[in-house]
């Protein structure tokens, strides 16, 4: 990875959200009254929230809390924003069900219309979620990176997978057997809300790419799913296949090769045997299509 | 919260009663861990050993915050003797806390 920490729209957006809502509860504390009064002085760490039924860091807090969570031999540095969520004894908890896996490139964790046997927590790969029409080609309609999992409608009480979830770049990934994961969500409140937030965003972004996949040309669609997939990767080099990205796009070999070509005259890419980079990832933003940015969230 | 949990008990000299606090932080975040330290040294000077002080972390326990109607952290809660009180912040005004403990007057004058 070669960009400034302000290129991960996921952290960004996860930070802008705990501002916001920092913001609104401020509101309303009582005016002149004595919490008021410690807030104005920086004398407070957190607020709680009552109607989201938990606690906000203040931005000074939450810096210093990162760093001596990370430092304690006894908790080690979770590298999946959703597990870093946790409290610490949740994960501690937690941390016996968790079973490090390598999953390869190609690899398919969940099938349509079949039970969920495990979750995944992506550390450093990347698992594209798509849908499979009978007799059509696959689309994309997910990306789930570092700072998601596979198997959210878990969460919801749904223990069948309706789309394929097929690694699209190999990593290392934290697995959960599915009872385990069904339990936590029950008692872990903390885990239970970063949840609702994330399935929210893979709505938001679901409802984006059908926009996207509508009225968008393949050249825009592309630079916006190399940018996507670059986030969630954290590196601006990854390895992906045109079959892939073709499965990814609902469209032929032939047109992403095109796509793919008319990024790379632009210098805005190289692309040789599906090694892929990014060599100008602000000219990429302007040839993409935009849905990056609600994409990305 | 009442002061259901709480232990007030008499101390041995059969008329001084425990004084019952709850310190409520987040983590070791930087007014948390300072509001536990002048804490501290307020209840070894003042208290002398005549309290019952629980710090609860409301990263890990929110529901315990929210049952005692805790806004921000620390917030400092004397459940005990009657009537509550409660200090906001990282507790450095040393008089506003001996004020909510009940023991301002003997110790500033």
């Amino acid at each position: 990875m070669s960009d400034s920490s302000s290129s991960y729209a996921p952290e960004v957006a996860r930070t802008k959200r705990q501002d916001e809502q920092l913001s609104s509860v401020l509101l309303r504390l009582v005016k002149g009254g004595p919490e008021q009064q410690a807030v104005e002085a920086g004398e407070i760490d957190a607020v709680i929230d009552y109607s989201g039924s938990n606690v906000i860091l203040f931005p000074a807090a939450r810096q210093a809390l990162r760093p001596a969570a990370a430092g304690e031999s006894a908790y080690e540095p979770v590298a999946n924003s959703l597990l870093a969520a946790l409290t610490r004894r949740e994960y501690q908890q937690l941390t016996p069900s968790l079973e490090p896996v390598t999953l390869t490139s190609g690899a398919v964790l969940h099938e349509p219309g079949e039970p969920i046997r495990f979750v995944y927590f992506p550390v450093d790969c990347v698992v594209s979620l798509l849908a499979t029409p009978k007799g059509r080609r696959t689309v994309e309609v997910g990306l789930v990176g570092f700072d998601g999992m596979v198997g959210t409608s878990l969460a919801l009480g749904v223990n069948v997978s309706s789309l394929r979830a097929r690694v699209q770049i190999g990593g290392t990934a934290l697995r959960m057997p599915q009872a385990r994961f069904t339990r936590t969500v029950q008692e872990s409140q903390t885990l239970r809300h970063e949840l609702n937030l994330y399935i929210y965003s893979e709505l938001t972004a679901a409802r984006q790419t059908a926009v996207c996949s509508t009225f968008h040309q393949i050249e825009e669609r592309l630079a916006s799913r190399l940018l996507t997939t670059s986030a969630r990767a954290r590196s601006d080099r990854f390895y992906v296949t045109q079959e892939s990205l073709a499965g990814v796009l609902g469209v032929r070999r032939e047109s992403i090769t095109q796509a793919a070509i008319g990024l790379q005259r632009r210098r805005l890419i190289t692309y040789h045997r599906g090694n892929l980079r990014i060599l100008n990832r602000q000219g990429l933003e302007a040839a993409s299509c935009h849905c990056y940015g609600q994409l990305s969230v | 919260m009442s002061a259901q949990g709480a232990k007030p008990g008499r101390r041995t000299d059969g008329y001084a009663t425990a004084v019952v606090l709850r310190l409520y932080v987040a983590g070791n975040a930087p007014n948390s861990a300072q509001a536990v330290a002048n804490l501290e040294a307020i209840c070894r000077e003042y208290l002398n050993g005549a309290h019952d002080l629980e710090i609860i972390d409301v990263l890990e326990h929110p529901q315990r915050a929210m049952a005692a109607g805790i806004l921000v952290t620390p917030t400092l809660s004397k459940l005990y003797p009657l009537p509550t009180a409660q200090v906001v912040g990282n507790l450095s005004d040393t008089s506003r806390v001996l004020l909510a403990i009940g023991i301002g007057s003997q110790a500033h004058e």
